[in-house]
C-alpha cells in the first residue's frame, strides 16, 4: 500500500483526457466517410461495454485498509478502465512474467509504478482467463458474459500491443483512444469481437450483468448505506435506466428485423431509391459534433431546459423532456446551495472553528451527489429515447419526416451530452474547493470517477442514440408506402390542420 | 435503496386506457397520488420492495403498460417475462369490466409458454356513486378465472399496499412450494442477494415450513 500515493496522483492527469475521450469519439465520425460511420461509433460501445464490467472485475477483489470505504469504490472503477488497458499491456509486455494483478486497479499501480513488474502475491486466474480465452476466441460461448467480452477485447489488444507499448507508458492518459484507433485499423481478432457482440450481447445485457455483480458486491461485503449511494450501475437501475434501456433496444431490434425484410423484398429502382434515403438517415445519425468544448462554457441555468425543450416540440412526438430538465436543475441547484454552505465554512473558518471533519464529510456528500446526479440524468435521457422510439413508432402522424427527426434527435444527444461534460465540470469543481484540505489521494479519485462516469454517461447516451436508427428508418418506410408520392406527402400535413 | 432481497418478482399491469394503472402503480411506489397524468407511452418501469415477512423482501419490478390500443404492439411483449400480474377495470366504466375478458384471452396467448398469477383490481372505489360493476359480480368473474378480487383507490390510498402485498404473497408461496421456478431466460423470478447468513437459515426455515404444510 506504501506506493498507493505515486499510483493515485496521477490520475488528476488522466481525468481530463477520459471525458474527452467519450466526448469527441463520435465528433470524428463526419469527418470519416458515411459507411465508417457505423463500424466507428463501435468503438464507443466496446469502450463502455468493457469498461462497466471492471468494475465488477475490481469489486471481486479485496480491498485491506483503505481509508474510507467511498474512496475505495472509487479508486476502483476509477482505475478499472485504465487497469485494463494496463493489464494487457502488462501481459503483452512481459509475456514471460506470468502475473497479472488479481485486482484490475492492483495491476495498474504496478503498471504505474513499475512496468511489467507486477507483484507475485498478485497472481490471479486473471491471466489464465485471459489465455483461455485466447484458445477458445473462436468458439461463440467465449463471449458468456461481460467478462468474455472484455477478455476477448484485452486478447485483440495483445495482439496489437506492441504498437500500443511502443507510444509509451508516459502516453497512458491517451492510450484508450490511440489502442482504439490501432485496433479499430485492421485487427481481426477486434473485428471477431465486435461481430460477437453485435448477435450475442447488448449494452443492456452487458450493463445488467455488472450491475448484479455490484449488487452481489454490495450485498456480501458492504452493509454501510453510504457505499451504495456511489455505484453508479446500482443508481442507474434505480433510476429505471436499465429497463428503458432494455425497452429501446427491444423496439430497435424488432425496427432493424422490419426494415432488412422490407430491403429484401424490394429490388431494382425502388431498392435504389430507399437505400439512398436510408443513408441520408444514416448520415444524421453519424453527424453528431462533441468536440466544441469551450464554447459558451457558463449558460445560464434556464438553457438547457429551453433548449431541450425547443429540441423537442421540433420532434413533434408527445414525449416531453421534462424529467431530463428536472433532473438537471435539481443537480444544479443542489452545487449552488453546497456553493454557499461551503462559503460559510469559510467564514466560520476564520473564526477558527475545527472545520476538517465537515469538509471531508462535504468531499463525499458530493462526490455521491454527482455519481447520483448523472446516473439520474443518463436514466432520463434514456427514457426519454426509448419513449421517442415508441411514440415515433405508434404515435399519431406527424407532419415531420424521418430525416428531420433524425437530425433534432442528433442534437439532443449533443445537448445531453454537453450537459454531462459542464455538469461532471461543475461537480468536480465543488470538488476541488470542498477539498481544498484533502490530501490529493483522497480527492483525486474522486474526481477522477466523476469525470469516468460522465464519460460512461455519454457513451450510454450516444449508444441509445444510435439504437433509434432502426426506429427511424422503419418509420421513413412506412410514411413512404403510406404516401408514395411526393406531393402527397406535402399535401397530407396541410389536410390535417 | 436496499440491495438485500430474497427474490426479485416482475409484476405486469394491465386494463383499459384511464382505468388508473399509473396512478395506482404511483401510488404504491411513490406514495402520492397524481392528479393529472398523462397516457402511458409504450410502457414505464417502477420498483420497490416488499416486507412479506419480518426480514424477507421481495423486489418488485413492476410493469406499467399503456391501456392505448396503439401501443399493444409494445405491451405484449412484457407478459412472458412478467410472474404476477393485477388486471385493472373502472369500477366507474362498465365497459372497462367486460373488456376484463378479452384481457386475459389476450395474455393466454402471448404469455406462453409460462404463466402468470394475476389479481382482479376494481380501481377508483372511492367513487362509489358512480359505481357501474358491483362487487359481487366482479367476484364471481374472479373466481371464474381463479383469480382473488380486491377494491381500491389510489387517491385514497385505499387497498394499494394489500394489492400488491397479497400478491407478492401468493407467487412466494408457489416458488416456496416449487410450483413456480426460477428458469434461465426468463425474467419473472430471479433470485436476489443474501447475505451468507440470511441465506443458510432461509433454507432452514423453508424445508420447516415444507413439513409444516
Amino acid at each position: 500500500m506504501s506506493d498507493k500515493d505515486d499510483t493515485e496522483t496521477p490520475v488528476i492527469t488522466e481525468t481530463t483526457p477520459v471525458l474527452n475521450d467519450g466526448n469527441c469519439e463520435p465528433g470524428k465520425n463526419p469527418e470519416s466517410a458515411d459507411q465508417s460511420a457505423k463500424p466507428k461509433n463501435k468503438p464507443e460501445l466496446v469502450i463502455s461495454t468493457r469498461r462497466r464490467p471492471e468494475v465488477k472485475c475490481a469489486s471481486d477483489l479485496e480491498t485491506p485498509e483503505v481509508q474510507e470505504p467511498v474512496s475505495k469504490d472509487v479508486t476502483q472503477s476509477g482505475w478499472g478502465y485504465w487497469g485494463s488497458w494496463g493489464k494487457s499491456l502488462l501481459s503483452s509486455a512481459s509475456a514471460t512474467v506470468a502475473t497479472v494483478g488479481q485486482g484490475i486497479s492492483n495491476v495498474i499501480e504496478k503498471a504505474e509504478t513499475s512496468l511489467g513488474i507486477p507483484s507475485p502475491s498478485e497472481i490471479s486466474s486473471e491471466v489464465k482467463f485471459v489465455a483461455e480465452e485466447t484458445n477458445t476466441r473462436d468458439k461463440e460461448n467465449s463471449l458468456a458474459g461481460p467478462f468474455g467480452v472484455f477478455s476477448t477485447i484485452s486478447t485483440a489488444v495483445q495482439s496489437t500491443g506492441k504498437s500500443v507499448i511502443a507510444g509509451g507508458l508516459d502516453a497512458l492518459e491517451f492510450i484508450g483512444k490511440k489502442t482504439m484507433d490501432v485496433i479499430a485499423e485492421g485487427d481481426p481478432g477486434f473485428k471477431r469481437t465486435k461481430g460477437l457482440m453485435n448477435r450475442n450481447s447488448t449494452l443492456s445485457q452487458v450493463l445488467r450483468e455488472a450491475k448484479e455483480k455490484e449488487e452481489l458486491w454490495t450485498a456480501n461485503e458492504v452493509t454501510m448505506e453510504t457505499d451504495k449511494n456511489t455505484h453508479y450501475g446500482l443508481l442507474f437501475d434505480e433510476f429505471q435506466g436499465l429497463s428503458h434501456l432494455e425497452a429501446l433496444e427491444m423496439l430497435s431490434q424488432e425496427s432493424e428485423i422490419k426494415v432488412k425484410s422490407v430491403l429484401n423484398s424490394l429490388s431494382g429502382e425502388e431498392l435504389e431509391t430507399l437505400k439512398l434515403e436510408l443513408e441520408q438517415l444514416k448520415e444524421a445519425f453519424s453527424l453528431a459534433e462533441f468536440c466544441d468544448e469551450e464554447e459558451e462554457e457558463q449558460k445560464g441555468d434556464e438553457d438547457f431546459t429551453k433548449e431541450i425543450t425547443e429540441l423537442f416540440s421540433q420532434l413533434h412526438v408527445s414525449s416531453k423532456p421534462e424529467k431530463v430538465a428536472r433532473a438537471r436543475n435539481t443537480a444544479y441547484e443542489w452545487i449552488k446551495a453546497m456553493a454557499l454552505a461551503e462559503k460559510k465554512e469559510g467564514e466560520k473558518e476564520l473564526e477558527g472553528e475545527n472545520t476538517e471533519k465537515v469538509s471531508k464529510n462535504s468531499v463525499e456528500a458530493i462526490h455521491a451527489f454527482a455519481i447520483r446526479s448523472l446516473a439520474e440524468l443518463t436514466a432520463c435521457s434514456i427514457e426519454l429515447f426509448h419513449k421517442t422510439a415508441a411514440l415515433v413508432l405508434h404515435g399519431q402522424k406527424q407532419d415531420v419526416t424521418a430525416l428531420q427527426r433524425s437530425q433534432t434527435l442528433s442534437q439532443v444527444t449533443v445537448v445531453l451530452c454537453k450537459e454531462l461534460s459542464s455538469l461532471s465540470k461543475e461537480f468536480t469543481t465543488s470538488l476541488t474547493t470542498a477539498g481544498v484540505k484533502e490530501k490529493a489521494d483522497a480527492l483525486n479519485p474522486l474526481i477522477t470517477a466523476v469525470f469516468l462516469e460522465a464519460s460512461n454517461s455519454a457513451s450510454y447516451i450516444q449508444d441509445a442514440f444510435q439504437l433509434l436508427l432502426p426506429v427511424l428508418e422503419i418509420s421513413l418506410i412506412e410514411n413512404r408506402t403510406e404516401s408514395p408520392t411526393h406531393e402527397q406527402q406535402v399535401l397530407k400535413p396541410l389536410s390535417e390542420h | 435503496m436496499e440491495a438485500i432481497w430474497l427474490y426479485q418478482f416482475r409484476l405486469i399491469v394491465i386494463g383499459d386506457s384511464t382505468v388508473g394503472k399509473s396512478c395506482l402503480i404511483r401510488r404504491f411506489t411513490e406514495g402520492r397520488f397524481a392528479q393529472v397524468s398523462d397516457p402511458t407511452v409504450g410502457v414505464d418501469f417502477f420498483s420497490r420492495l416488499v416486507e412479506i415477512e419480518p426480514g424477507k423482501r421481495i423486489k418488485l419490478q413492476i410493469w406499467d403498460t399503456a391501456g392505448q390500443e396503439r401501443f399493444r404492439s409494445i405491451t405484449r411483449a412484457y407478459y412472458r417475462n412478467s410472474v404476477g400480474g393485477l388486471l385493472l377495470f373502472d369500477i366507474t366504466n362498465r365497459r372497462s369490466f367486460q373488456n376484463v375478458h378479452e384481457w386475459l384471452e389476450e395474455t393466454k396467448v402471448h404469455v406462453q409458454p409460462y404463466q402468470i398469477v394475476f389479481v382482479l383490481v376494481g380501481h377508483k372505489c372511492d367513487l362509489d356513486t358512480q359505481r357501474q360493476v358491483t362487487r359481487h359480480e366482479a367476484e364471481k368473474l374472479a373466481a371464474a378465472y381463479g383469480m382473488k378480487y380486491i377494491e381500491t383507490s389510489a387517491r385514497d390510498a385505499i387497498n394499494v399496499e394489500k394489492a400488491f402485498t397479497d400478491l407478492t404473497r401468493d407467487i412466494y408461496e408457489l416458488v416456496k412450494r416449487g410450483e413456480i421456478t426460477i428458469q434461465e431466460g426468463w425474467e419473472g423470478v430471479k433470485s436476489g442477494f443474501v447475505p451468507n447468513v440470511v441465506h443458510s437459515s432461509e433454507e432452514v426455515v423453508k424445508s420447516e415450513r415444507r413439513c409444516l404444510c
